[in-house]
């Protein structure tokens, strides 16, 4: 790029005033917006929906004897699970201790009101074949798995994840969309320099190329404010979730993202240019 | 240095240009007059490629116009200088700005964009105005500035759309004597006017255009 674009990119910057700032602003918006997402789900995928982590399955049996003997059952399966029994008393203690609005009411009960319980730890390999094991001994009115909670998380983060990312692609093409419009006002302020650079054998690429790159500069600072903001709220939320990260490439495809998205909406303003007087 | 060959051109099925075949010479000064309409700017559009002919063949500077690739054209208007009535100064950039434009896009040093105006400048005398902006200048002075941008990169073909229309009759003479100046030093001028005085008092090769057509290629004397 020689000087000439160099000084005719930030002529444009500088020329499009208020609505190039609009347009820097929603792109940080979009970009600062997808950003938090796309960290907020690797932060759930690895530290809430790990898939090798262990699985805790909880199974309900009919009564004590029942509880006994699907003890027995299980580690005559499979010896090394460990599991933890928690006798009707332990239930309803636990039952009172979660809900203690309902405390008085569940501490009156007789305790053979409430059922054993088993609580076990197994591997995600183990877990996919032990539920439905659980399911079918006629000792279990009940199986739960943390792992099939997690699906259902999963599933509701991922909606909630398409629909925000949904709504960071919306923002994007809106930033786009103004930064077509911006450089269409400056291609209109500019229509007589237009000309004339035609005239005095201009290349095409010559005269696009500044308008372009004032639609790229535009988005990717855009871009990089959306980095710094990113930035800012990692640094909030670090207290309250240690475990949070902002991946370099995160912060690296938001001005790229910006850039992309200025490039894309200047090349549609460019898509008609005066012609030589 | 051109040459026309069966030129037509309509405009909307309006004919502009009915077959003209002409030639002007390396060197040359040529008028090309006549009534509104005539066909003089089509002419001129035509050699700077602004436009392309219905039919015939148009080479300048040994260039088929006609056959020219779109990416081409920059080079070929390069060694073209073009003028006009309304003079089509950028507005918001200075004197020297207007005149280094063609050089900064083509990346020449600094150093050398500002001795090439100076020098430019000079020769319009306008060295002093070379930080003024078109609108503290005279019609005369911006005409002046019009024609150094034409001339800064030496062309071979100055091309001139009815360069004195905005200008009184004494600056339309200086301007002229300015046009002839740089056709002694060996540019080929064409100039496109309908000011009969102007031709009278300058005489050159004329070529006379009436609906579309040469009428008349003649050498016009003083009276």
């Amino acid at each position: 790029m020689n000087r000439h674009a160099v000084r005719e990119v930030r002529r444009q910057v500088r020329e499009s005033g208020a609505a190039g700032f609009v347009a820097v602003v929603l792109v940080a918006v979009a970009s600062a917006w997808g950003g938090a997402l796309w960290t907020a789900r690797a932060w759930v995928e690895t530290e809430l929906l790990a898939s090798d982590r262990p699985a805790t399955v909880v199974a309900v049996a009919r009564g004590p004897a029942e509880a006994a003997a699907l003890r027995e059952a299980i580690r005559q399966r499979a010896p090394a699970t460990g599991v933890s029994a928690l006798s009707p008393r332990k239930v309803q203690e636990e039952l009172a201790n979660w809900f203690p609005e309902l405390a008085t009411v569940l501490l009156t009960l007789d305790e053979r009101s409430f059922p054993p319980i088993l609580e076990m730890e197994v591997s995600a390999s183990e877990e996919a074949a032990i539920v439905p094991w659980l399911q079918a001994r006629p000792e279990v009115t009940l199986v739960e798995s943390s792992r099939a909670w997690q699906a259902r998380l999963q599933r509701t983060i991922s909606e909630i994840l398409v629909a925000g990312l949904g709504l960071a692609v919306a923002l994007l093409i809106g930033c786009g969309v103004v930064v077509l419009l911006v450089v269409r006002l400056l291609v209109l302020a500019h229509a007589d320099e237009i000309a004339i650079m035609r005239l005095i054998g201009a290349h095409e690429r010559d005269i696009r190329r500044p308008y372009l790159l004032c639609g790229s500069v535009l988005g990717a600072t855009g871009g990089v404010l959306g980095a710094l903001v990113l930035a800012g709220l990692w640094v909030l939320f670090r207290a309250v979730l240690p475990t949070l990260a902002v991946s370099g490439w995160t912060y690296g495809a938001l001005p790229v993202g910006g850039a992309l998205a200025g490039a894309a909406g200047a090349s549609i303003g460019l898509a008609s240019l005066p012609s030589e007087p | 240095m051109i040459t026309l060959e069966g030129i037509t051109k309509s405009y909307n099925g309006r004919p502009a240009l009915r077959g003209i075949t002409t030639t002007v010479d390396r060197g040359e000064f040529v008028y090309l007059t006549g009534p509104s309409g005539a066909g003089k700017s089509t002419f001129l559009r035509l050699v700077y490629r602004a436009e392309l002919p219905d039919s015939g063949a148009i080479v300048v500077n040994g260039r088929d116009l006609t056959t020219m690739r779109r990416r081409d054209v920059a080079e070929f208007r390069r060694r073209l200088g073009v003028v006009f009535q309304d003079f089509k100064l950028l507005r918001r950039r200075t004197v020297a700005e207007n005149v280094t434009f063609v050089l900064s896009l083509l990346n020449f040093p600094d150093r050398e964009q500002q001795r090439r105006a100076y020098l430019v400048l000079k020769q319009m005398g306008l060295q002093h105005r070379m930080s003024a902006y078109p609108e503290e200048l005279s019609g005369g002075e911006q005409q002046r500035v019009a024609i150094a941008r034409a001339l800064v990169l030496q062309p071979d073909l100055v091309l001139a759309d009815e360069p004195s229309g905005n200008l009184d009759p004494e600056r339309s003479h200086e301007l002229m004597e300015l046009l002839k100046t740089i056709n002694y030093q060996g540019t080929t001028v064409v100039v496109a006017t309908h000011d009969r005085m102007l031709i009278e008092a300058h005489p050159a090769r004329t070529l006379f255009l009436e609906h579309g057509r040469v009428v008349k290629d003649a050498w016009v004397a003083a009276p």
